[in-house]
C-alpha cells in the first residue's frame, strides 16, 4: 500500500554505465504536489536520476516508483502521466514545431480540438508565432526548448519531469516557466526540476535536494539548508559550495587568470 | 594561401572522413596517421601489379592475337582516367550526400579564420588522398600491362594523368557543394516541399548515375564509342585524360600532348571554379525549410480507413517526413527505389553498342521479376536495418511516450514496406514498359513481392534494433558492421529460402522436362509467399525484446 501523497519515490537506487557510479542506493520521495528541486554539480547524478523516474534507464538496483506504480513494472502508465524536457532536447528538427507538437499530441491521444486549442495557446504564451511553420533546425537552443517544454505539458501531466530547463530561455519565456511550474504545483501537478541557477530553486522550489556522486547529499527547505551549512542569511550559493565541499574557487580563477 | 593550413585542414578533413565511416573497427590511432593510407596503397600497388601480371600473362600465352591484346591495352589505358573521374566524384559527392545536417552546421569552415580557396583545396586533397589507394592499385595493374606489351611511355603518362583526373573528380565535387548549397537556399525561399521533392529527385538521378558509371556496362560503352568515333568525343572536357592516353597508344604524339596539357588546363579551370563559388555561394549553415506561417495541425488521416489508429498513422507520418527531410535518411530512402532500377541496369545496357536490333520483346518473367524482387527485398532490408539508428540522440522522443515496443516495430515495417513497394512498383512498370512484361504477371509478382518486402523489411528492424549504432558522426551509418553484415546474410538466406519452390519448379518443367498439373503452377507462388509471412512474423517477434531494450535504456 503507497502512503498518499507520495507522488514520486526511489529506494535504493543504483545505476551504474559499466564502471562508471551513476547512482548510488540513493533513497528519495517528492510529494503529490509539490515541487522539488535537483541541484548538484556536472556529474552529480541529477540527469540519471530524472531518466530513472521515467523508464529511460534501466536501475542496476533499486526500486523507482511513480505515482505508486513501478516505473519497471508499468512503463506506458507512468509515460501517459508525465512530460519530460531532456537537458539539451534533440528534437525531431526535419519538423516544424507545429508538426513535431502535433505528432506529440497524437501520439498522447488528445483530439482535434483539444489539440488545435493548446498548441495554439502554447504558441502564443511562449512567442513562437510566426516562427512554428519552420523546422525546428533552424531554432535557436532556447527556442528549441521551448518546443520540448511545450511538448512536455500538451497532455496536462500529473508529474513533470525537468532537466535544465530553463537553459537558453530569454528572461521573459523563464519567467513564464517559473510561473507555469507554479501555476501547475496549485494545481496539483508534481514537478521535479534540476538547475544550476540557485536562485530560482530558491524561488520556486518547495525543497530541495542536493546530490553529490550519485548520492543524496541533503535535503530540506532553502532555509532547512542553510541552517545545515551553519550559514544563516546567507546566499543559496554559498551554502551549496559549502555543503559539497567546493573550495578553493579564488586560488581556480586565480590560475585561469594567469 | 598558407601551406601549413592546408595541409592541416587537409588532414583533419581525412581524418574526418576515415573516423566517419570505418570508426567501428578502425582506432582512432591509427586513423590519426595519414602515413597508413599510403602504406595501404603500396600493398594495394603490390596486388594490383600481381593481377596485372596474371592478365598479361594468360593474354600472351594464349592465342590471343596481337590485334586483339593492343584493343585490350587501350580499353584499359584508355578506361582508367575517366574511371578514377567518376569515382573520386562519386565518392565525394556520397560523402556529401551522407553528411548529416549537424555536422554541416559545425563545419571548421564556419567559424575558423579558414579562407574559401585554402578550405576547396584542403578537401580536393583529402578527397583524393583518402581514396587514393584505388590509384595505386589501378596504376599497379597496368605498369606489367604496359610494360610488357611495348608501352610503357604509355605507363608513365598514365601515372601523371591518372594524378590529374583524379583531382578533377576531387575538385568536381567542390563545385557541386557550393552549387547545392546555393539550390538549398533557393529552393527553400520557393517552399519547403519544394525543396523535399527536389532533395529525393537529386538523390535518386545521382546515385543512378552512379550505378551507371559503376555498372561497368556505360564505361564499356564509352570506351566503345572512343574507339568508334573519337570525334564525337573530343569536346567532352572528361575525355581529355583519355584521349590523352589512347593517342599516345596510337603513337599520336602531338595530340597527345594537347590532350594532356587540355587535361592539366580543364583542373586548373575546375579549381578557380570552384574557388569563385566557394567564396561567392557558400552558407555557413543550412537553411531552416520553411513549411507555413501558421504551421496546420493534422485532421483524421484517410490511413485510418484501412484499419490504422491514429498512433499508427502519427508515427507513419514522422517517419515519412524525416525520410524525406533529412539529407542523411533520404538516401537510405531512395536504396528501395533504385535497387529495382539497379538489376534492371545489365538488361537495359544489352545488347552491345554495335547492335541494332531492337530490345527483346518478351523476357521470361520469372527471370526478369527474380532479380526485380531480389533488389526490391535488398532495399527493404538495407531501409528496415537502418531505421532504428537513424533516430540517434533523438530517441528520448519517442521513449518518454507511450509507445510500445510493437507499435515502433509496426510503424518501422509498414513505413519501410510502403517504400520498397513504390520502389517495386516502379520497377514493374519500367518492366512492363520496357521489356513487356504481362501486366497479370506484374500483378502477380507485386503480391508476391509484398510477401518479400514484410520478409526482409521485418528482418531488417530485428537487426536494425539488435544492432543500432546511435552515434551521430560526420557520417552517421545508424548499423553497426557486425549488424549490417549478419543482416545482408540472413537477408539473403531468406530470399533464398524463399526462392526455393520456384527454382525446384523451374528444374521440373524445364531440366527434367515435367510438366506439372495445372492445379500445381500456382504452387510455388503461394509457398512463397507463405514463407515470406513466416519469416516476416517471425523478425516481428524477435524484433520487440531488442526495442523494449533499447527503450529502457536511452543512450546518452
Amino acid at each position: 500500500m503507497e502512503p498518499r501523497g507520495l507522488a514520486v519515490e526511489t529506494e535504493h537506487l543504483t545505476k551504474f554505465y559499466g564502471r562508471t557510479l551513476g547512482l548510488s542506493d540513493l533513497s528519495f520521495a517528492v510529494g503529490s504536489g509539490e515541487v522539488r528541486g535537483l541541484l548538484g554539480q556536472n556529474g552529480s547524478g541529477k540527469s540519471t536520476l530524472l531518466k530513472s523516474l521515467l523508464g529511460l534507464i534501466h536501475p542496476t538496483s533499486g526500486l523507482v516508483k511513480v505515482l505508486g506504480l513501478d516505473v519497471q513494472k508499468s512503463p506506458m502508465e507512468i509515460r501517459r502521466s508525465v512530460g519530460y524536457v531532456p537537458e539539451s532536447p534533440r528534437l525531431y528538427e526535419f519538423l516544424t514545431a507545429t508538426e513535431y507538437l502535433d505528432f506529440i499530441a497524437d501520439v498522447r491521444g488528445l483530439s482535434y480540438a483539444e489539440k488545435k486549442e493548446r498548441i495554439g495557446r502554447l504558441i502564443q504564451a511562449l512567442d513562437l508565432e510566426g516562427k512554428q511553420g519552420d523546422t525546428i533546425s533552424g531554432y535557436s537552443q532556447g527556442m528549441k526548448q521551448k518546443v520540448a517544454l511545450m511538448g512536455s505539458i500538451l497532455h496536462r501531466p500529473r508529474v513533470l519531469l525537468l532537466d535544465e530547463p530553463l537553459n537558453g530561455l530569454d528572461p521573459k519565456s523563464a519567467r513564464v516557466v517559473k510561473e507555469l511550474v507554479h501555476s501547475l504545483a496549485l494545481e496539483g501537478v508534481t514537478t521535479v526540476f534540476s538547475t544550476h541557477i540557485l536562485e530560482i530553486a530558491e524561488a520556486i522550489c518547495d525543497r530541495l535536494t542536493i546530490l553529490q556522486n550519485g548520492r543524496v547529499l541533503a535535503e530540506g527547505t532553502a532555509q532547512e539548508l542553510r541552517e545545515k551549512a551553519g550559514l544563516p542569511g546567507s546566499g543559496l550559493e554559498d551554502v551549496f559550495l559549502k555543503l559539497t565541499g567546493t573550495k578553493g574557487v579564488e586560488d581556480i580563477v586565480e590560475a585561469l587568470m594567469r | 594561401m598558407r601551406a601549413r593550413v592546408l595541409l592541416k585542414f587537409a588532414k583533419i578533413l581525412m581524418i574526418s572522413r576515415l573516423r566517419g565511416t570505418r570508426r567501428s573497427f578502425v582506432t582512432n590511432s591509427i586513423t590519426a596517421r595519414p602515413v597508413i593510407i599510403a602504406l595501404i596503397g603500396i600493398g594495394l600497388f603490390v596486388f594490383g601489379l600481381g593481377l596485372g601480371w596474371v592478365t598479361i600473362s594468360v593474354l600472351t600465352s594464349s592465342s590471343t592475337d596481337a590485334t586483339a591484346v593492343a584493343q585490350i591495352v587501350f580499353t584499359i589505358f584508355g578506361g582508367i582516367p575517366i574511371f578514377l573521374i567518376g569515382f573520386f566524384f562519386s565518392m565525394g559527392l556520397l560523402w556529401e550526400l551522407n553528411a548529416s545536417t549537424e555536422s554541416e552546421t559545425t563545419d571548421a569552415i564556419n567559424w575558423l579564420p579558414i579562407t574559401p580557396s585554402e578550405y576547396v583545396l584542403a578537401s580536393t586533397l583529402s578527397t583524393s588522398y583518402t581514396y587514393s589507394p584505388l590509384v595505386a592499385v589501378v596504376l599497379g595493374y597496368a605498369l606489367p600491362i604496359g610494360f610488357l606489351t611495348g608501352n610503357g611511355d604509355a605507363f608513365v603518362l598514365l601515372v601523371g594523368i591518372s594524378l590529374v583526373a583524379t583531382l578533377i573528380g576531387s575538385v568536381g565535387v567542390e563545385i557541386l557543394r557550393s552549387m547545392l548549397a546555393r539550390a538549398s537556399s533557393a529552393f527553400s525561399r520557393i517552399g519547403g516541399n519544394a525543396m523535399v521533392a527536389m532533395r529525393i529527385l537529386g538523390v535518386v538521378l545521382v546515385l543512378v548515375f552512379t550505378q551507371a558509371l559503376f555498372s561497368g556496362f556505360l564505361v564499356v560503352r564509352i570506351i566503345s564509342t572512343l574507339v568508334g568515333d573519337i570525334a564525337a568525343t573530343v569536346a567532352v572536357p572528361v575525355f581529355w585524360p583519355t584521349l590523352s592516353i589512347t593517342s599516345l597508344l596510337e603513337s599520336d604524339l602531338l595530340s597527345s600532348a594537347i590532350y594532356s596539357l587540355l587535361s592539366l588546363g580543364f583542373f586548373f579551370v575546375l579549381t578557380y571554379i570552384a574557388l569563385f563559388l566557394r567564396a561567392r555561394f557558400w552558407i555557413t549553415a543550412p537553411p531552416s525549410l520553411h513549411f507555413s506561417s501558421s504551421g496546420s495541425l493534422s485532421g483524421i488521416s484517410k490511413l485510418r480507413w484501412l484499419g490504422l489508429s491514429s498512433l499508427s498513422v502519427a508515427l507513419l507520418r514522422r517517419e515519412l517526413r524525416s525520410a524525406t527531410r533529412r539529407k542523411e535518411v533520404v538516401r537510405l530512402m531512395a536504396i528501395p527505389l533504385i535497387l529495382p532500377v539497379m538489376v534492371l541496369f545489365p538488361v537495359v545496357f544489352s545488347p552491345a553498342p554495335s547492335s541494332t536490333t531492337t530490345p527483346p520483346v518478351a523476357v521470361n518473367p520469372i527471370l526478369l521479376a527474380g532479380p526485380l524482387l531480389f533488389g526490391v527485398g535488398l532495399g527493404a532490408l538495407f531501409l528496415g536495418i537502418t531505421s532504428i539508428g537513424q533516430e540517434g540522440g533523438r530517441l528520448w522522443n519517442i521513449g518518454s511516450l507511450p509507445v510500445g515496443a510493437r507499435m515502433i516495430a509496426k510503424s518501422k515495417i509498414l513505413f519501410t514496406s510502403i517504400i520498397a513497394m513504390i520502389g517495386l512498383v516502379l520497377g514493374l512498370a519500367l518492366a512492363v514498359l520496357v521489356f513487356h512484361l504481362a501486366i497479370l504477371d506484374a500483378f502477380v509478382f507485386s503480391g508476391l513481392g509484398l510477401t518479400v518486402v514484410l520478409a526482409e523489411s521485418s528482418l531488417g528492424i530485428a537487426v536494425g534494433s539488435r544492432y543500432a549504432d546511435f552515434s551521430e558522426g560526420p557520417r552517421p551509418r545508424f548499423v553497426t558492421i557486425a549488424g549490417s553484415i549478419i543482416g545482408s546474410i540472413l537477408g539473403i538466406i531468406i530470399m533464398g529460402l524463399m526462392s526455393v519452390a520456384f527454382v525446384v519448379t523451374l528444374l521440373l518443367t524445364f531440366r527434367l522436362g515435367l510438366s506439372l498439373p495445372s492445379i500445381l503452377t500456382p504452387l510455388p507462388l503461394f509457398a512463397t509467399a507463405f514463407l515470406g509471412l513466416i519469416f516476416s512474423r517471425i523478425s516481428y517477434v524477435i524484433s520487440i525484446r531488442p526495442i523494449e531494450t533499447l527503450l529502457g535504456e536511452i543512450p546518452n
